[in-house]
């Protein structure tokens, strides 16, 4: 005899707590909904070309960039829970590799294709070593690989003097490609979503999840946990590379190193910025913070891709201090009841308020 | 064939190989690991039987947590090799090792914290080989769950239980492995005496149901009650290995482990006794042990 | 032969100076201050204003500049960084991140990206010894660098107030049970540290220029040299930074190298980076290092 799955059970008894015959408490469905909002967000965006003005398909443009680059970024920093600063990495190798293609006549879509398969490489070869490595080092190393990446693409003159592309734009009206390079955008967001959203699900993603809860305990357990962070460390290369490609034809003219270049230290960050602010680790969380960074930042200057310094600073420290877990992870703390007991929604959110509370001071000294 | 029964076995292929009956599951062979330069087990070698309880005690700093380490692959020896089914698994990695059939827990409990419950011992059951499916993973841990009596807590987040639940907890999480061997460190530090019995309960029928064993714990009574045979160890060498009542009368073990003063008060109290019934002493299990209270306090430095 | 040997030592002096601090926070409360080179430059502008303005003694700036350092460094610390002490590191990581981002913005704001630097008479002093031109500024400076380092491994070994220091850092809840002041003592570290950092900045100023564009250089070349050299002991940053001033000063007699110890050109910061990748490969601990400060 199965309960439905929607009741909840009566409160609890010192005696139920052993009988074996009381049902599983119910799945949790919270996966469907998020996957539901997030694709309903992404329609919502989608219809943003109708407007037909420039500036805002622009905006929203960089936003779903962004919104890309943080759902990847996710796979690594918020499934495994590893540190790693130099995905940028990822999306300077995605616009270089399409844009040397282009500078000798090959198709856009050959770059497109190509991009990730090398960036996924890259990750690869990369992880081996340097996911050996501890918190801190791992941060660094990855770091210092974005970075230095940029510096020798500069002083090598890839695809152009000082690595400063310029390419010729695609032979369709203005207005057409930039509606296609949304698209194209939102398309890999989406796909990006779903990925995530089906991570979740998967035997892959609970190693992950498992590995950054306590990586010690994983391996015990017989999760091959090196060859499961070097999987996710690849896995968030590919979206990634994807986006630089796009970002290559669609500014077409770009810097390696500098704000705004293609191997842009800030653009890391800006991606575990957003990510941690909308949760890490959730499903819509990296969506959500990126399109509230971006926006802001591009409402409040007239810089392309870069992140105003000190606005990204200050959100930086507010963040790290007051909302380390994310918003989705706020707002589900917010609305949860305790075990078994259901309580009215002014409630849950007192207390919710009052556990949180107690996190943010847990975290300090 | 789902689950019979409503808990995991050990698969039937092993226990049906008689002909392995005498080579020991697991073996430790000359086993010594250093820190530094101290050595925080010595020269140990011991072997677990197939289908047995082997309790592990020994005073405070005595090694036993170093030696689940050694076997659960956490760490390796700086001499000396581990036997598992007959192989030398000494330079497998911990991953492999409870792939093989070994699951241990954790002395300072490791759940998932953000996970619930359900989740953790759902990630036991698809890693050790012998489910990749999350829907039977999750049926398997509801089973385990219901097991430890932990399944109407299934929802509750790794970091919201008391104690003794997450005791429960490491322990379910290890079982939905379906072990061959499984290492218990000190799972009944810090519960009431109730609790305990309850422990006990679960790891005999545990055992009953075909999995190998091994106990460290620091509670005497409770690995008296629970273990076929009992290794005493001190300061990382081994002193005993024989049953129960050989082991708790024997003077060394007396004296390493519960100190002069309580060796001095137990020959009084069995001269005593003898003289009262007239006759051999009685099992040590009837000879009633200083209060709890005196014992080396319950610290975490095995 | 007799310049270079004489650039290496001298730089690798200077750069003890900037790694030391760095060493020092990170050794104790494990933070990776990405903050440093923000640190760095604020002693800078210390020591550029109070030369220029109130006209003190570039020598007596420096002592300034720790002062400042140290101020600012117990803020911080007390107020911010204590605020996610004991969250997971990563997040640690960022705040410090945010904060240098913070600062070098502001202070490109006020200052504006322009180099500064201490001139004085005596700037280009020199003696000239077996071949070699010695700048005996630098000479000064590295000596001051090295008495620096050697006064912090008296304090921290010889003081009460080291020792807390080093209790803390060793185990914090033991600490707490003797009745240390955790939040105290971290606020003192980090702005000990951040006074070492002030210092190394007003020598910057007197030997080189500084701008507020490079604080992320200058907390990178800290990250190198302490990861070089290791945690462990404050003369770990003098192992370090000796070994990075041998790769700056001889590297460039290499084909294909960058410029010599110049700021921000050529492939020096990529081979930086891939140096330290390796080195933290190979011997996470550094030359000297052991895992924590003892």
């Amino acid at each position: 005899m199965a309960r439905q799955a929607r009741q909840t059970p009566d409160r609890e008894t010192a005696a139920d707590t052993d009988r074996a015959d009381i049902p599983a408490p119910r799945e949790s469905r919270s996966w469907l909904w998020s996957l539901g909002i997030g694709i309903a967000i992404l329609a919502i965006i989608g219809l943003v070309p109708l407007t037909g003005d420039q500036s805002t398909l622009s905006l929203w443009t960089f936003i779903l960039m962004y919104c890309v680059l943080a759902q990847s970024w996710n796979f690594i920093g918020g499934f495994a829970g590893r540190a790693a600063f130099g995905n940028v990495a990822f999306f300077g190798i995605g616009a270089y590799t399409v844009s040397l293609l282009l500078l000798q006549n090959k198709p856009f879509w050959l770059g497109l294709a190509l991009a990730p398969i090398i960036a996924g490489a890259f990750a690869f070869l990369l992880g081996l070593p340097v996911l050996r490595l501890k918190g801190h080092y791992f941060a660094i190393a990855t770091l210092g690989v974005a970075a230095a990446l940029g510096e020798i693409v500069q002083a090598e003159n890839v695809g152009a003097p000082a690595g400063e592309i310029s390419l010729t734009p695609p032979d369709l009206n203005f207005q057409i490609s930039n509606a296609l390079f949304f698209y194209g955008f939102l398309v890999v967001s989406l796909l990006t979503l779903l990925g995530t959203a089906w991570l979740t699900r998967t035997r892959f993603g609970y190693a992950l999840v498992a590995i950054r809860e306590n990586e010690q305990a994983a391996e015990s357990l017989g999760i091959a946990t090196y060859w499961y962070k070097v999987g996710a460390f690849v896995l968030s290369a590919i979206p990634t590379a994807i986006a630089g490609g796009l970002f290559a034809y669609w500014q077409l003219s770009f810097d390696p190193v500098g704000e705004g270049g293609a191997f842009d230290v800030t653009i890391s960050v800006a991606m575990i910025l957003m990510t941690f602010l909308g949760g890490a680790g959730t499903i819509i969380g990296p969506l959500l913070g990126a399109i509230i960074i971006e926006y802001l930042d591009q409402s409040t200057s007239i810089a392309f891709t870069s992140i105003h310094g000190p606005l990204l600073g200050a959100l930086i420290i507010l963040v790290t201090i007051f909302l380390p877990q994310g918003l989705v992870r706020l707002v589900q703390e917010l609305l949860r009841s305790p075990a078994g007991v259901k309580q009215s929604y002014p409630m849950r959110i007192k207390q919710g308020v009052q556990r949180v509370t107690r996190f943010i001071l847990s975290n300090g000294v | 064939m789902s689950h019979a029964s409503s808990y995991p076995t050990a698969s039937s292929a092993e226990t049906s190989a008689q002909g392995e009956a005498e080579t020991p599951l697991l073996e430790l062979v000359r086993v010594t690991r250093r820190f530094g330069g101290l050595p925080a087990v010595e020269d140990l070698s011991f072997g677990v039987r197939r289908g047995e309880v082997l309790g592990m005690i020994g005073p405070n700093g005595a090694g036993k947590s170093t030696v689940i380490s050694l076997i659960g692959g956490a760490l390796a020896p700086s001499e000396g090799t581990v036997h598992f089914q007959g192989q030398d698994i000494t330079r497998l990695s911990p991953h492999k090792r409870a792939r093989l059939g070994i699951a241990r827990t954790f002395q300072v409990t490791q759940p998932f914290a953000q996970l619930d419950i359900r989740d953790n011992v759902i990630v036991g059951a698809l890693f050790s080989g012998h489910t990749r499916n999350r829907r039977e993973a999750s049926e398997q841990a509801d089973a385990v769950l219901a097991r430890v009596g932990l399944i109407g807590k299934a929802h509750l987040k790794g970091d919201e239980l008391t104690v003794a639940d997450r005791k429960r907890l490491e322990m379910a999480r290890a079982l939905a492995m379906r072990p061959q061997l499984l290492l218990l460190d000190e799972v009944m530090a810090g519960l009431t005496p109730r609790e305990v019995g309850e422990a006990v309960r679960i790891i005999r029928e545990i055992n009953q149901s075909g999995v190998t064993v091994l106990v460290v714990e620091h509670v005497m009574r409770a690995i008296t009650g629970v273990s076929d045979r009992i290794l005493v160890l001190h300061h990382g060498r081994k002193i005993a290995e024989d049953a129960p009542d050989a082991v708790l009368s024997d003077p060394r073990v007396v004296e390493a482990y519960l100190g002069e003063r309580y060796a001095r008060e137990r020959a009084a109290q069995q001269a005593r006794l003898a003289q009262q019934v007239g006759g051999a002493p009685l099992p040590a299990e009837q000879v009633s042990a200083p209060d709890e209270a005196d014992e080396p306090g319950e610290g975490h430095e095995s | 032969m007799a310049q270079y040997v004489v650039n290496w030592i001298l730089l690798g002096c200077f750069y003890a100076a900037i790694g030391v601090g760095f060493s020092l926070i990170w050794g104790i409360m494990n933070i990776v201050n990405l903050a440093q080179g923000s640190l760095i430059i604020i002693g800078g502008y210390a020591a550029y204003f109070s030369y220029t303005l109130l006209h003190i003694n570039p020598f007596l700036c420096i002592l300034v500049s720790m002062v400042v350092g140290f101020i600012v460094g117990y803020i911080i610390q007390y107020l911010i960084i204590n605020r996610v002490i004991r969250a997971p590191i990563l997040v640690t990581f960022m705040l410090t991140f945010g904060l240098d981002l913070l600062l070098s913005n502001v202070m490109q704001a006020i200052f504006t990206g322009g180099y500064r630097s201490i001139n004085t008479t005596y700037s280009s002093a020199a003696v000239n010894l077996l071949g070699a031109h010695i700048p005996l500024l630098n000479v000064a400076v590295a000596v001051i660098a090295v008495g620096l380092t050697a006064l912090l491994s008296l304090f921290l070994s010889r003081t009460r107030l080291g020792n807390a220091i080093l209790a803390v850092g060793m185990d914090r809840e033991a600490a707490q049970l003797m009745g240390i002041g955790v939040a105290n003592t971290y606020a003192l570290t980090f702005g000990i540290g951040s006074a070492l950092a002030g210092a190394a900045g007003a020598m910057l100023a007197m030997t080189l220029q500084f701008s507020p564009i490079f604080t992320g250089q200058y907390t990178l070349f800290a990250f190198v040299i302490v990861a070089l050299g290791g945690l462990g002991t404050p003369w770990a940053a003098l192992a370090g930074g000796m070994l990075f001033a041998l790769a700056e000063v001889f590297g460039p007699l290499f084909p294909g190298f960058g410029h010599g110890p110049e700021i921000g050109y050529g492939l020096e910061i990529a081979i930086a980076f891939v140096v330290l990748v390796l080195v933290l490969i190979v011997r996470p601990n550094g030359v000297l290092g052991r895992p924590f400060y003892s």
